[in-house]
């Protein structure tokens, strides 16, 4: 689909921020050649067609862009929903909404990497294998990284369990000490209701080697509204390293644990009713319907 | 470095062992090299200084050899490769490269050998969905956990390194895991693959690889002889390029194929004995990239005379 074929999605404002926005990541992104293949055109063409989704379909709010500062972060948040689209709003996010832009680089799970046709897909637009090696060969060339240190079980919730945080792995947390890189907590708040759970395929999940299989109602995801928020940033400790015990890593693991629940409550008491995305329409539609019968 | 030496150059036949033969006589015309390889020789082209002999590594006249020559330097460049259809008689394979290998350094050791250098490879590794980045010397080897065929590759290996740090003391030795070598007198499987008039493109990978003109690794087997010190070391540039790339850059046809139905094709040509070898589909699936840190802190950091792209436009020359 060329530039102009994805023009229609899109308002004109849109359209214009995302030239500028491209303009401005080809300039950083001049003298890098990426090792995964990430490819900056196929990133601006698949932006223009899903803009769609993340402006009028999950009405994406941003909320605490002033945190973010022109350095290399290690982004970590929450994992809602059982397809991980949060990883993509997110990324979306900090493209569009957040200056200077930044095209984060997700951490995936192994089995991604493998699969034919979609694991192309994503290292072409930015994720890459959850590898320490990896994370910091980025970081060291200026790129931030999204972790969900929940991983599969953070996306595979029963429906009680939804915005409870599962215990967080420690492994981004030993990446930040070895590269003395901030963390960025975020949390995201709507994601959760886009696929509600009717079950878990654990046996065809296992048969099929997928980390999870959670079988949703729909297929397409329900137009549920979306609120991201970014914390502001927790440094890193000076006194520890990459090699410190389990049990100092495990402290400031928590800090972050605790950061993002706090958010999640707070986002929770500010979120927008979900169905007032589906009943403000109709609405609207019945209200002009009715008074143009009204109307001589 | 002046005064003269005698060098034992295993697998003189293939085309890197006579551009590094070349090399070092062209440097030190006084210096004697005796070429061996188990291969018939009547290819190898005439050099003042260079002797070519056919034999095999096992037979006791190759140890005779070792007793009437004082070799100073020992090149082993003579690992069987898989990409022809060798990968049919790993007995074969098995009886040169590991236990050859592992004569060649028992009789090195016998006659008080003063520098050893093997050419291993960077399929050691694997190409596997979860390769780090720019794998490191001591990464594990974990070629034959996908492919048991390529046991004997990990087993030369491993049976060099473990060689090597048990006789640090007496004798310096070098294995080297080159990248792909490409080039117009190199007859392995990727110049193969990637010289023809076309070629099986992934639709559904595109891996990155890196690559090294067979120049360059000559001129790295001679640099090592000299300024680097015993270890393991990863040959390759610091510049990589996709597959569909380098396929550009060479100019070959890419025919977009899905990779996940070549194994079952490869399959079917089995049974007509033109198939490749499987471990060369995950190649085509997930990268294997080498960091080449070590090296470059001993031999500097532009140590390449061809970039990517002119050592893939060179093998157009073929």
């Amino acid at each position: 689909m060329s530039l102009e074929e994805t023009k229609w999605f899109i308002s004109p404002e849109d359209d214009q921020k995302i030239t500028d926005v491209f303009s401005s990541l080809r300039l950083r992104y001049q003298n890098y050649k990426d090792p995964w293949g990430f490819n900056l055109e196929l990133c601006e063409k698949a932006l223009r067609t899903l803009m769609p989704l993340y402006r009028s379909y999950f009405k994406v709010r941003v909320f605490g862009k002033e945190n973010v500062q022109d350095h290399p972060y290690l982004v970590v948040g929450n994992h809602t929903g059982q397809i991980p689209l949060d990883g993509m709003l997110v990324t979306m996010a900090f493209a569009l909404d957040i200056a200077p832009p930044r095209i984060l680089r997700a951490m995936v799970e192994r089995f991604l990497a493998q699969l034919p046709f979609l694991g192309d897909l994503t290292a072409q637009t930015g994720s890459i294998l959850g590898d320490r090696a990896n994370c910091e060969y980025l970081i060291d060339h200026g790129e931030s990284i999204l972790v969900f240190p929940e991983g599969v079980r953070g996306i595979s919730k029963n429906t009680p369990d939804y915005y409870k945080l599962r215990n967080f792995s420690q492994g981004f947390y030993r990446i930040a000490l070895q590269k003395k890189t901030p963390i960025l907590p975020i949390c995201i708040i709507g994601a959760e209701e886009m696929f509600p759970l009717v079950f878990h395929a654990k046996k065809i999940a296992s048969m099929l080697k997928l980390p999870s299989l959670p079988i949703s109602a729909n297929l397409i995801p329900l137009p549920s509204p979306i609120d991201i928020y970014i914390g502001k940033e927790i440094s890193i400790p000076q006194h520890l390293n990459a090699e410190s015990s389990d049990k100092e890593i495990k402290e400031n693991v928590f800090h972050i644990e605790n950061t993002i629940k706090k958010m999640i409550v707070q986002g929770l008491a500010n979120r927008r009713p979900f169905f007032d995305e589906i009943r403000r329409p109709v609405s609207k539609f019945l209200i002009k319907e009715f008074r143009s019968k009204q109307s001589p | 470095m002046s005064e003269k030496k005698k060098i034992l150059i295993i697998g003189i036949a293939g085309g890197l062992a006579q551009m590094t033969a070349r090399l070092i006589l062209n440097e030190h015309p006084e210096w004697e090299i005796l070429g061996i390889d188990s291969r018939d020789i009547s290819k190898v082209p005439p050099l003042k200084g260079l002797t070519s002999l056919e034999l095999k590594y096992s037979r006791g006249n190759f140890e005779n050899l070792f007793r009437t020559h004082q070799f100073e330097v020992v090149y082993h460049l003579g690992r069987i490769s898989h990409s022809s259809n060798t990968h049919n008689i790993l007995a074969k394979r098995i009886e040169l490269s590991v236990m050859g290998t592992n004569r060649i350094l028992e009789l090195c050791e016998r006659s008080q050998v003063k520098k050893v250098i093997i050419l291993s490879t960077f399929h050691v590794y694997g190409a596997l969905p979860d390769n780090s980045i720019f794998l490191k010397e001591d990464a594990p080897l974990r070629a034959s956990i996908r492919h048991p065929e390529l046991r004997d590759v990990v087993e030369m290996d491993q049976i060099c390194t473990n060689w090597m740090w048990k006789n640090q003391n007496t004798v310096s030795t070098i294995v080297l895991r080159p990248c792909n070598i490409i080039g117009t007198q190199i007859h392995n499987a990727m110049t193969r693959f990637l010289a023809g008039p076309i070629a099986l493109s992934p639709a559904d990978y595109n891996p990155f690889f890196q690559f090294i003109h067979e120049f360059d690794m000559a001129h790295i087997l001679y640099k090592v002889l000299k300024d680097v010190p015993t270890g393991t070391y990863n040959v390759a540039g610091s510049d990589f390029i996709s597959l569909r790339d380098a396929l550009k850059v060479v100019g070959t046809k890419g025919i977009p194929f899905p990779i996940v139905l070549a194994g079952g094709l490869n399959s079917a040509l089995k049974r007509f004995n033109i198939d490749v070898p499987e471990y060369l589909l995950d190649y085509l699936k997930f990268s294997c990239l080498i960091s080449n840190h070590e090296l470059k802190k001993h031999i500097g950091p532009n140590f390449l005379r061809f970039s990517i792209n002119e050592a893939l436009e060179l093998i157009k020359l073929r």
